[in-house]
């Protein structure tokens, strides 16, 4: 009797060293069949069409029967709020999306799992799109995968460019040039824009900073530098200052959220605008379908005549969370996500941009335009104190200083430069 | 006494229960509330005050690490000109909504008195279904219609020819702003103290009023030295509540100015909703909430002692 | 009573001298009803706009809705919204949820809150100020200030996305109020009533369960009615706390109509007005005992 217990821990042991054993190799190897468990993913509204999400997780469940799948779709008010709680509490989300300017910042917390190392697993991982990919990568190690993109194109009225006699030009002069000649045809229409541009739009500012070679931020030793008070930089900025106060009615200190809403009322020529934004133009509930035959998009043009300029990439990014008890299921589930087959679904059905440039000849009809888009972009300064920048309003409350003549652009740029620099290397 | 303790199982009918019994019932009856509030508020107040006095940010916050840094968010939020302001603001802020808001609920609940059944019936519910509607439905609305050009109060008044609100964009001048901001938090207020106003109202005796009547006073002079102390009790905890409502306004600057407002809309409880969760510095953001609550209690020292006698009296 | 009618025979004497302005009186009189009247009327319409304005935008189709000019009046009418808003998945849940959650809490703080205000109201005792001041104290804190501490306390013992946990912090909100206004109404009734009742032969607390509350029924409606508009209009709190879609309350559901590039209107407003109608119905339901019971609460602090 005195000898049983031991003899029981000494079995049990082997056991459990045994049953470790297995499992070590039934991950490693195929044999997923044994995996257990339950994964949930956060994924944000809008952002893959149910039947994508359905086919996906058909799809993971032959290869991994056992394990369950919750897909919980949350909302964008307050997102950044629950994402805190959740990755501060103890049982995070095993798969996260992502906006990608949000990832240096919770990489950089420690919320997301370092897959450097997985990078290979994941299909077309040596073309996904660069933007992307910096958006993923801190101190040169992996965060995320890159999920989908956005780039902005100019939308445009068909119609109204026939009749007032323009085409869709080929520089920013052009650009200037066409728009006046809209404003004239139009010029008994109090409401009238021929570029429709809220003052607040940052995102469709950055090409025009971008394209006379300024940026927002350099990166030197390890320190930042906002440089939007450069002289490219400044005379990009008074290039589009020019565009929107000649071409738009738009409300200087607004936000582009409703600016679809306004194409759709059919007072307006051009908007700067991402490809699915179409799809909101023409929503019958929200839009004007009739406007079907009517729309078309070319990209931003550059200064310099016949080329573009470089746009921002938007998108997002997915994780997995740090404290994840199911981090190999995890990338295995983002990995049939992003795979081959229903990458390609999410851009033919989905209609966004792929985060692959193997596939960007998928883009048909007027998509076209924003998938080339996406292969001249660039991205936001890639610091944990990024989305700092953002709270702080500081390029919005920039243009909107800009347009409504408050601050001239030297000083305004001035301003926000220092600004910058102040918050990127991690002041208030 | 010990008779009482010991039987009291027996006695079915006691008159009198023992002075002890009597002395610890008003504690057992306090229990519950005492252990629904403590069991779920002294936590997180607790842990409020102590991530005040700390640097906590993201990291910290996963790592449920923090460092411990004594009074430094407190002086650097008190030497922070912002805070300043947004104090200022939020004061001048709730100053106007609580005076409005009493004040026009009291002659809406005047009103109501004086006007014919049919018509009172309307008012009620119009302000029932006020109440009744989410905030953050009504903020929404309300954004819209405030719209610089899909707003319905832009076209009104350009069509009563007001003046021409064509295109114009009621927060680019913030005094302006903050006018909006009045209108909409003392349109969500006046349905509950219009309602306990009124219902306060329905309590004074009518006879008093008409003996002032008779003694000479005036419609004012009958409000003011009748009605009014009589609702005294009432005009009170209305004003009190409003006071730490209105200071304590979120939902409607933040929608109103779509979920970025700019510094120069800060209310406080925005503020430390922007450094908690806007720029993840939640030692700084409970900071600011507690100073909030500092304020709030002094500015409504006096209601609440005032309130207090008056619970006294009875 | 003899002071009213002493005060009619005042006036009744005077309209007899002043025979000749009688008419002018009345016609006055009339004037100055129908002035009260129209006032009325305005600060019906004044106050209904925005409602007004929510629940034709839900009838309208959606070209009709962002307009440069207004449209005053749903034409064409359209029930698509109502439609889509009730089409989304878990709409039932959600509002099974808010049901559960708001029932719960509400018996929960009727209960708790009528016993505390039976102690404050009718028992002097040493700590009762200290509770009273903490009572109002509580209500001055942000609730956005107490997310993370929430968040973390509830993870601590496994109650995020969990109904309990919101009922929890709900109760926990709604509480001091409601302790507050309770205690109001049972200060209304004369403790005599209850005496004469122990002198009958009750119980003291069987004299309360038998006198004090039936007649403190019209507060604890007025009472209810609060929680209830608190608990079911919340979001930030069910938002963070609650993640499974099938867990979740109306607002939530509410939110999932502000996509990324801003609200769909047409049919956030047919949300929106199908949310607030358990409200509404709730309140015409109990509004009756509303008007006196507010009030007698607070009359007498």
């Amino acid at each position: 009797m005195r000898f049983r217990k031991p003899w029981v821990t000494v079995v049990s042991v082997a056991v459990a060293i045994i049953a470790a054993a297995c499992g070590g190799t039934s991950s490693d190897n195929n044999n997923s069949a044994n995996q257990t468990g339950t994964l949930t993913v956060w994924l944000m509204n809008g952002s893959a069409p149910q039947t994508v999400i359905d086919q996906v997780n058909a799809d993971f469940k032959t290869k991994y029967p056992n394990v369950t799948v919750k897909v919980e779709i949350q909302q964008w008010g307050d997102i950044g709020t629950k994402l805190d709680t959740a990755f501060g509490g103890s049982t995070p989300p095993d798969v996260v999306e992502l906006g990608n300017t949000l990832v240096a910042k919770y990489a950089a917390a420690g919320a997301l799992e370092d897959i450097t190392g997985k990078k290979a697993n994941f299909d077309n991982s040596s073309t996904w799109l660069q933007s992307l990919t910096d958006s993923c990568t801190q101190s040169s190690k992996l965060y995320c995968v890159p999920y989908y993109a956005g780039s902005r194109a100019i939308i445009y009225r068909k119609d109204f460019f026939a009749s007032a006699g323009v085409t869709p030009p080929d520089s920013m002069d052009g650009l200037l040039t066409a728009g006046q000649k809209l404003m004239t045809a139009h010029r008994s229409d109090a409401s009238f824009s021929a570029l429709y541009y809220p003052g607040k739009y940052w995102y469709a500012a950055l090409p025009f900073v971008w394209d006379f070679g300024g940026d927002i931020a350099t990166q030197s030793g390890g320190k930042w530098q906002g440089s939007l008070s450069s002289s490219q930089a400044q005379q990009g900025l008074t290039t589009l200052n020019t565009l929107v106060s000649s071409l738009s009615r738009a409300d200087k200190n607004g936000d582009e959220a409703k600016q679809d809403a306004a194409f759709a009322q059919g007072h307006v020529a051009m908007i700067i605008a991402n490809g699915w934004e179409v799809g909101v133009i023409l929503d019958p509930k929200a839009g004007n379908p009739a406007l079907k035959d009517q729309l078309g998009a070319f990209p931003i043009p550059s200064h310099t005549s016949g080329q573009t300029a470089p746009v921002f990439l938007g998108g997002s990014d997915l994780g997995v969370a740090a404290r994840s008890k199911h981090q190999d299921l995890a990338n295995a589930w983002i990995a049939t996500l992003t795979g081959n087959k229903h990458m390609a679904d999410m851009a033919t059905v989905g209609g966004v941009i792929p985060n692959t440039t193997s596939m960007l000849n998928l883009g048909t009809g007027i998509n076209t335009t924003f998938y080339n888009a996406a292969k001249n972009s660039k991205f936001v300064p890639n610091s944990q104190n990024w989305a700092s920048v953002e709270n702080a309003n500081v390029l919005p409350d920039m243009l909107v200083k800009i347009f409504t003549k408050q601050q001239n652009i030297a000083d305004a740029t001035k301003a926000a430069s220092d600004r910058i620099t102040t918050i990127l290397n991690g002041g208030g | 006494m010990g008779v009482a303790i010991t039987t009291p199982d027996l006695e079915p009918a006691p008159t009198r229960p023992g002075p002890l019994r009597t002395r610890l019932l008003p504690y057992g009856l306090v229990t519950p509330s005492v252990a629904v509030i403590g069991g779920i508020l002294a936590f997180p107040l607790g842990m409020l005050v102590w991530l005040s006095l700390q640097h906590y940010g993201l990291r910290e916050l996963i790592a449920h690490q923090g460092e411990w840094v004594w009074l430094d968010n407190y002086r650097a939020i008190l030497v922070d000109p912002l805070f300043r302001q947004v104090i200022f603001r939020s004061l001048a802020f709730t100053f106007a909504c609580v005076v409005l808001t009493v004040v026009l609920s009291t002659l809406i609940a005047l009103l109501l008195q004086r006007v014919r059944r049919a018509v009172r019936v309307i008012v009620m519910s119009a302000l029932v279904f006020v109440w009744a509607t989410p905030v953050i439905v009504t903020v929404d609305i309300w954004q819209w219609m405030f719209d610089y050009e899909f707003g319905v109060i832009n076209y009104l008044l350009t069509q009563l020819h007001v003046g021409n609100f064509i295109h114009h964009n009621w927060f680019d001048n913030p005094l302006q702003g903050w006018g909006v901001l009045v209108v909409v938090a003392v349109w969500g207020a006046i349905p509950f103290v219009t309602i306990t106003v009124f219902a306060g109202l329905l309590q004074v005796p009518g006879e008093l009023l008409d003996a002032a009547q008779v003694d000479g006073a005036g419609g004012w002079q009958r409000f003011r030295f009748v009605t009014a102390p009589m609702l005294k009790p009432i005009f009170l905890i209305a004003t009190c509540l409003s006071t730490i409502w209105d200071f304590g306004i979120f939902n409607q600057p933040y929608v109103l100015l779509n979920q970025r407002p700019s510094s120069d809309y800060y209310t406080i409880a925005i503020y430390s909703y922007r450094e908690s969760f806007g720029v993840s510095q939640y030692g700084l953001g409970a900071t600011i909430a507690v100073l909030m609550v500092i304020v709030l209690v002094v500015v409504t020292f006096l209601y609440v002692r005032e309130t207090l006698k008056v619970a006294e009296i009875q | 009573m003899i002071a009213r009618e002493a005060a009619r025979g005042v006036q009744a004497g005077r309209g007899r001298a002043e025979t000749q302005t009688l008419t002018s009186v009345r016609a006055g009189r009339h004037l100055r009803q129908l002035a009260f009247d129209v006032t009325g009327i305005a600060v019906a319409v004044v106050m209904l706009f925005p409602i007004y304005w929510m629940v034709i935008t839900a009838f309208k189709p959606g070209r009709d809705i962002l307009t440069l000019e207004p449209k005053w009046f749903p034409a064409p009418f359209t029930l698509d919204n109502f439609k889509d808003a009730i089409a989304r998945p878990y709409f039932l849940e959600d509002v099974r949820n808010s049901l559960v959650i708001v029932g719960v809490m509400l018996v929960l703080a009727l209960l708790i809150s009528f016993l505390a205000a039976v102690a404050t109201a009718r028992f002097g005792f040493r700590g009762r100020n200290a509770f009273l001041v903490m009572i109002i104290g509580v209500q001055m804190v942000p609730l956005n200030a107490l997310i993370i501490p929430l968040y973390l306390m509830l993870d601590g013992v496994g109650q995020t996305d969990a109904l309990p946990g919101v009922i929890a912090v709900y109760l926990a909100v709604v509480l001091p109020f409601m302790i507050w206004t309770l205690r109001g109404f049972v200060a209304n009734i004369p403790a005599e009533l209850e005496e004469s009742a122990m002198i009958d032969g009750c119980t003291r607390v069987g004299a309360f369960f038998r006198i004090t509350f039936p007649l403190v029924g019209p507060g604890l409606v007025a009472t209810a009615i609060f929680g209830f508009i608190q608990a079911w209009n919340e979001y930030i709190i069910a938002y963070v706390l609650l993640s499974s879609p099938g867990n979740q309350t109306l607002t939530v559901w509410l939110a999932s109509f502000t996509t990324n590039h801003g609200p769909e209107w047409g049919p956030l407003m047919a949300a929106a007005t199908l949310t607030g109608l358990p409200v509404v119905a709730f309140f015409l339901l109990l509004q009756r005992y509303l008007a006196g019971g507010l009030t007698a609460g607070a009359v007498k602090g």
